[in-house]
């Protein structure tokens, strides 16, 4: 018998960030007030809270100058006159991002809710930036036709997680903070609970519940340049997937195309927002030759093509020139400060560059998993194309696919993705419970074989030469090398090779810290196994899907094929065999919005 | 520029401590190669992955927003994900990391933060807006938010905390973060439980506490200001009712 102890709850989230919270909020709201949220991270450091630019609303607050073009100066729109923006423009903006693949039933209500939602953020006390007549301000942002990101300078994820989890602590929502869930337990396709660690005393609990949630967060730190937090190994999407729940659309990977040359570190898409430029090692704008509309504010799959081929073509720029220039320059000093006042910091901080006097060198980074755990728009997961329900499973934000990003996300789109979808689980979750959910049973020992796993980590030998951090060097190295901005067949065909080969390294790899208390050595290991277990499924992915749509791009098939390929990707675990790919249908409104040319 | 590849070896000397195991500290040197931007995170993860797993501090968003990351460099808080090795260096080339001061230690940098947590929900963070609430957003001008814009921008790192002198001996001072946050729920013009909240921050764990030495100022690494937040929070104290009167007032326009 094992020694762990059992903790019940009507509901139980794994993740802190704006998901998580979200929904334990609503649920709370909703009337079940039995919740229990766990996070590796104290809650206020989720991931949630680095963004940076905006969260999208078609608020109707401000419009360009007219006759000032798509890149002019923006202001407020005047009381009584006409609104420019309506939630069909944004669907259209979305729907084109996604590259056709995201479905659309899900698309309109996110962005049919999304003002209620940024008025609820406002009403619970979000400190928006403000326009002079005290609406919230909005700025542009790429891929999006109209200035509808709403923001708080630039920190608005911050400012956005903050508010959230302080008014669930108002609720009464009861946090576990620096608990780290080791696997979910789902029999006979209803879902009963997880096993997670108190990382502080290294003691293992199974925690039962009616109902569980995922909001885990994205799976960035498999490439070796990503602007993703350290914890954003993708443990959501790895546990579901061991437990035989499918993964949907994980080839695509949305790499940003202002990472901090060498390091990754985001400069927020806000700076290309409010006018910055890309500039190559001639000093020219070279988005012209690319999407010579939208320029610098074209969607970020293609300006970080865009760089790449540049780079590419021996127009780089840095030490071993493969970066590209931010010019923000001519905004001049009092933008900057009041706009972009991170942003500097940044870049002052990690390269000793001045924004206001120099160009700053960047570099496509690792960014957004718009692929995941398949759900509906209530955050159930489903356990197949039919889309047959994991009864009492749930999961919203960045570790979902519902699918509203498709093959692309825009920028500002994922902080509503997150909040709004994850408000929504919350609201169905308590309503699954106050139908009568039950509480089933779980064979076994779950939490056992959970002690098992660290007791093996923990027992290989301290003098072993294969090390974890070894092994996770390589994944990433493979990973942006060979399943990165651009793909092709034989690379990705070598990268699986080398994960299989990484996997079978991996029982051998030591673990130095035998304590009990606090070790994040044994953490790191189990997160380097979970980035084994997901990159093989988007590589597998990856080389599967021969066409290129959004931030999926293949050199040996370089066009869309919506006769083969107008379809997601649905991803099984297959025992010994390795992943088993199945396919979901796009929901298209086949009048309304029709597939066309992605052209900016 | 940045990311040249000269490499230079350095000491770092990092104190250890898991109770379970060790009587007391002990400070433990390791020898590194760093380049020009090599941060002191990095350099900490590079002797965890490379020399001793076991050593054991909190990170997660290497770019100084999520608060994780602070600890004592050569006797001052700070972050270490934002700091630059080269930065630091004595003479011989050394630089010096600690836990954050006065907060028990559950493991090497990991310091126990639940007094810190509780003095932040203590003072309620949250806000606590008006029952009827607009259509749409409640009209805050721009110089109302940003009155705000310091506060709001603290990460709830805990440097300014164990850099007080008056958390170190008194736990049940509210302290200078849990104040900041309070300053940016009493100057939110949409919040209504003004008047209780200045009878909690001026009580006996609160405002008239502070010393004013300014430790706290020198320890954030926003380059915030808890002390003039105290000094805010003060002075609205003295003059509550009238403050109070004032903010109901404004809520009829906003
Ligand atoms: C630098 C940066 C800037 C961004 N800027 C923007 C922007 O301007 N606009 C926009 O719309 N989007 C932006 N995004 C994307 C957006 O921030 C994220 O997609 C979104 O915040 C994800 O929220 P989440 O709640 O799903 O996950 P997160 O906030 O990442 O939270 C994940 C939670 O899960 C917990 N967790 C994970 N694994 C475990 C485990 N095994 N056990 C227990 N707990 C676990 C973590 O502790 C954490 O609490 C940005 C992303 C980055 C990287
Ligand atoms: S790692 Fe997030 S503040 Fe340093």
């Amino acid at each position: 018998m094992s020694q762990t102890n059992t903790i019940t709850h009507d509901i139980i989230v794994v993740g802190a960030g704006l998901a998580g919270s979200w929904a334990a909020l609503a649920a709370s709201k909703a009337g079940v007030k039995d919740i229990g949220v766990l996070s590796k991270l104290h809650p206020l450091r989720s991931h949630s809270g680095a963004a940076q630019g905006g969260i999208a609303a078609a608020l109707n607050n401000v419009r360009p100058v007219p006759g000032s073009g798509s890149s002019g100066p923006l202001e407020a729109i005047p009381p009584g006159e006409a609104p420019i923006d309506s939630w069909e423009l944004h669907m259209f903006d979305t729907i084109k991002g996604s590259d056709w693949l995201g479905d659309q039933d899900a698309i309109e209500i996110m962005v049919k809710e999304a003002p209620d939602l940024i008025y609820e953020y406002e009403h619970m006390g979000c400190v928006f930036s403000r326009l002079e007549d005290g609406r919230i301000a909005q700025r542009r942002f790429g891929g999006h036709s109209t200035p509808r990101a709403n923001y708080s300078a630039d920190y608005t994820g911050h400012v956005l997680l903050h508010t959230i989890y302080e008014q669930a602590l108002r609720y009464g929502v009861k946090y576990y903070p620096e608990w780290y869930c080791l696997d979910l337990i789902i029999e006979d396709n209803v879902c009963r609970g997880v096993v997670a660690m108190d990382i502080l005393t290294g003691k293992l609990y199974t925690m039962r519940a009616k109902a569980v949630m995922f909001g885990t967060g994205g799976y960035g730190r498999a490439w070796k340049i990503t602007s993703n937090a350290t914890a954003n190994t993708g443990d959501g999407v790895a546990i579901a997937y061991n437990a035989g729940v499918p993964l949907m659309d994980m080839e695509f990977v949305q790499f940003h195309p202002t990472g901090l040359y060498g390091k990754g570190i985001l400069m927020s898409e806000a700076c290309r927002g409010e006018g910055g430029y890309l500039r190559n090692s001639d000093g020219d704008r070279f988005m012209e030759k690319y999407a010579a509309g939208l320029m610098e504010l074209a969607p970020r799959d293609l300006v970080s093509r865009s760089e790449q081929l540049e780079i590419n073509e021996g127009r780089g720029v840095g030490p071993d020139k493969g970066g590209v220039y931010l010019d923000l320059r001519h905004l001049g000093p009092e933008k900057i400060m009041s706009r972009l006042p991170q942003v500097r910091e940044l870049a002052h901080e990690f390269l000793g560059v001045d924004i206001i006097h120099d160009m700053v060198p960047i570099q496509p980074t690792a960014h957004y998993s718009m692929g995941g755990i398949p759900a509906n728009v209530d955050g159930q997961v489903i356990a197949d194309a039919e889309g047959t329900p994991v009864v009492g499973f749930y999961a919203a934000g960045e570790c979902a696919c519902i699918s509203v990003h498709g093959a692309n996300r825009l920028g500002t789109n994922s902080l509503l993705d997150a909040s709004l979808f994850g408000r929504r689980a919350g609201k169905a979750m308590a309503a699954f419970i106050q139908n009568g959910a039950k509480l089933y049973p779980i064979s076994g020992d779950p939490a056992q074989r959970q002690e098992e796993r660290i007791q093996r980590l923990m027992d290989a030998p301290a003098s072993s030469k294969e090390s974890v951090a070894q092994i996770g060097a390589e994944l990433k190295e493979t990973m942006t090398n060979d399943c990165g901005v651009f793909r092709d067949g034989e690379r990705m065909a070598r990268a699986l090779r080398k994960i299989k080969e990484l996997q079978a390294r991996f029982p051998n790899a030591r673990v130095m810290d035998k304590s009990r208390r606090f070790n994040t050595d044994v953490l790191g290991a189990i997160e380097t196994e979970h980035l084994l277990t997901f990159a093989e499924v988007v590589v597998a992915s990856a080389l599967n899907r021969t066409e290129s749509r959004g931030a999926h791009w293949r050199t040996d098939f370089g066009r869309r094929d919506d006769t083969n390929w107008l379809k997601h990707t649905l991803v099984f675990k297959n025992g010994e065999e390795g992943p088993r790919l199945g396919y979901k249908s796009v929901n298209i409104d086949w009048e309304k919005y029709p597939p066309q040319e992605r052209k900016y | 520029m940045a990311t040249n590849g000269t490499t230079r070896t350095v000491t770092i000397r990092l104190q250890r401590f898991n109770p379970d195991v060790d009587k007391k500290p002990v400070m433990k040197e390791y020898t590194l190669e760093i380049t020009s931007d090599t941060t002191i995170l990095d350099a900490l993860e590079q002797i965890k992955a490379t020399q001793d797993g076991s050593l054991t501090f909190r990170r997660s968003c290497r770019h100084a927003i999520c608060g994780s990351c602070a600890m004592n460099v050569n006797g001052r808080n700070t972050l270490v994900c934002n700091q630059r090795v080269n930065a630091h260096l004595d003479r011989k080339g050394a630089v010096t990391v600690r836990p954050l001061p006065y907060l028990p230690i559950i493991k090497d940098m990991v310091v126990d933060r639940t007094s810190f947590w509780e003095q932040y929900q203590r003072v309620k963070p949250w806000l606590v807006p008006p029952d009827d609430v607009p259509e749409k957003e409640f009209r805050m001008t721009p110089e109302e938010v940003a009155a705000l814009n310091d506060a709001e921008k603290c990460i709830m790192c805990g440097a300014c905390y164990s850099a007080c002198t008056v958390t170190a001996v008194n736990k049940r001072y509210i302290g200078p973060h849990a104040l900041l946050k309070a300053s940016l729920r009493v100057l939110d013009p949409r919040d209504t439980i003004t008047n209780e909240r200045l009878i909690e921050i001026s009580g006996n764990d609160g405002v008239f506490r502070c010393h004013t030495i300014f430790n706290c100022i020198d320890a954030c690494p926003k380059k915030l200001n808890p002390t003039q937040a105290i000094e805010t929070l003060r002075k609205l104290a003295q003059k509550r009712e009238a403050f109070v009167a004032a903010r109901k007032e404004r809520q009829k326009s906003l």
